[in-house]
């Protein structure tokens, strides 16, 4: 077969560019409120986000020879000529499309929060967050939260694990977002 | 003159030449050794035979361990303190195990050298000197983590280079204009001459089959047929499909052909072939052909009496025209 000189350097380099940026800000988030030192924070958040596109581009590359024609010719056209649904939306695309990014953004949650959950244990960082979760009361909040019975004394139990690797996960796949919005706001710009 | 090969061939005994038994030259040369034995032995039978198969596999093996046993002594490649040697060996693995010569064969070594190069590089943590199973250290299975999905990474592109690869041989009209707007791929040879899409082929096919299934019947046939050319006409579609070289194309190819038009004592047929697949935006992609089909007279062949204009027959004349051409809804860049 004959190849030609057609090579995926535009993705390798969004690739990387996105994985910095969504590093960036899941290793300032995990930081901040899981108490995790500098290095740690960057190296977790490395690789539950290298994992997360592995699995992504698994997915994609299993995905992509079943679909069906129609689908098929909207990833082309989407890959090589940068256009999204270039006959309109139809219910049928626009129910694919948001069942992939929900689908996307539930399963990268899950790879980074059951990834994250394995380093921590073999670091022996887990048992300090376990141990930090369910904090002990002193005298006076056990006083209050007996006469008034407030929730805020609850929620103050310190971040919970999930709750911040889903907001790392968020705060990270919106950026993402805003820079592709970004990237094509430019290019009509430019036009 | 002389000097400086003597002083090469000094040079490349203290490389290759084995200064103690245990050694990599050692097993470069058994690897050399057991090909050139095999080499012996195919001309003397003439035909490759089972040893001679097990000693070039001897012979790949021998060379395997030489590299990986010289790059780990020496280490000469390396990237911010990382060594790069399991990936030359993994390089020289995937040509032994893949024998890489055919197309698929390629593809599965390019896509597998990544992998097994983590292999190569994992297995000394995990295998001792006594060749007995050890589990490496936590610090030491967080870095093979973070290696093995860097490699996964690499496959995947890899993987992804040869998907497109098949999406443009496959259909090869997504060429026919340029990809720059693409946020995945780079057209490193976008100056190339513009090829024509498969249309033109398309069309061409067509005409030819039609001009074969009237050109020199009688006129009246010719009549009978543009009457009922439905059915023929898909068919002869179909064929022309199946004739071009990249027939999956068909899914992207709407073919639309008209009421023939009066012209004269004969008729035009308007063929015009549209590109519904990905393409540029705002780009439309089509082709047309126009079919010239008259009667002309032409005498029959029977006895006449003098004096007289022979009788004639209408015998049906098709004529399509130059060959077609890509044509675009704006003009093509």
């Amino acid at each position: 077969m004959e190849y030609e000189p057609i090579l995926p350097l535009r993705a390798i380099v969004f690739q990387i560019l996105f994985l910095i940026v969504a590093v960036a800000i899941e290793a300032g988030i995990l930081r901040q409120r899981l108490r995790l030192g500098f290095q740690t924070s960057v190296q977790y958040a490395a690789v539950t986000n290298l994992a997360a596109v592995v699995v992504g581009w698994i997915a994609f590359l299993v995905i992509e020879p079943l679909a069906t024609a129609n689908i098929k010719q909207q990833i082309i056209n989407y890959i090589l000529f940068n256009q999204l649904l270039p006959d309109g939306w139809s219910t049928q695309l626009g129910a694919v499309l948001l069942a992939t990014g929900l689908v996307a953004f539930f399963a990268t949650f899950f790879i980074k929060a059951k990834g994250l959950e394995y380093f921590l244990r073999s670091d022996d960082g887990w048992k300090q967050l376990a141990v930090k979760k369910p904090r002990k009361l002193t005298r006076d909040e056990r006083y209050s939260r007996a006469r008034g019975g407030f929730m805020e004394a609850r929620q103050s139990t310190g971040p919970d694990f999930t709750d911040t690797v889903i907001q790392a996960n968020a705060a990270s796949s919106t950026a993402i977002l805003l820079l592709i919005l970004l990237r094509t706001v430019l290019e009509a710009w430019a036009v | 003159m002389q000097d400086i090969f003597l002083g090469l061939r000094e040079d490349f005994k203290t490389v290759f030449w084995p200064k103690q038994y245990f050694a990599w030259q050692t097993l470069l040369l058994l690897s050399l050794f057991s090909l050139v034995v095999a080499a012996l032995l195919e001309s003397i039978n003439g035909e490759t035979t089972r040893p001679v198969d097990l000693l070039t596999s001897l012979s790949w093996i021998f060379f395997t361990l030489a590299v990986w046993w010289a790059l780990a002594e020496t280490k000469p490649i390396k990237v911010w303190d990382f060594s790069l040697s399991p990936w030359i060996t993994g390089i020289v693995l995937c040509l032994f195990l893949f024998r890489p010569w055919t197309d698929t064969r390629f593809r599965l070594a390019f896509s597998c050298w990544p992998l097994i190069s983590t292999g190569i590089k994992a297995l000394p943590h995990f295998v001792n000197w006594e060749l007995k199973w050890t589990l490496p250290k936590p610090a030491i299975q967080k870095m093979l983590i973070s290696v093995t999905l860097v490699n996964l990474l690499l496959t995947s592109w890899i993987v992804f280079y040869f998907r497109v690869q098949d999406w443009v041989s496959n259909y090869p009209t997504l060429l026919a204009r340029s990809l720059d707007n693409s946020a995945f791929v780079y057209d490193i040879g976008q100056d190339r001459e513009r090829r024509s899409s498969q249309g033109v082929p398309l069309l061409e096919n067509m005409a030819e089959a039609i001009a074969l299934e009237i050109e020199g019947q009688p006129w009246y046939q010719a009549e009978r047929w543009l009457y009922t050319r439905q059915e023929r006409l898909e068919s002869i579609a179909q064929k022309a499909f199946d004739n071009l070289d990249a027939s999956e194309e068909q899914l992207f190819w709407r073919v639309n052909i008209q009421e023939p038009r009066e012209f004269g004592e004969g008729y035009l047929l308007d063929m015009k072939a549209t590109w519904a697949g990905p393409i540029q935006a705002q780009t439309g992609l089509y082709t047309t052909k126009t079919c010239k089909i008259v009667p002309t007279s032409e005498p029959r062949d029977v006895p006449t009496r003098e004096n007289e204009p022979p009788p004639t027959t209408q015998i049906t004349s098709v004529d399509c025209g130059e060959r077609a051409t890509d044509q675009w809804e704006i003009p093509a860049i």
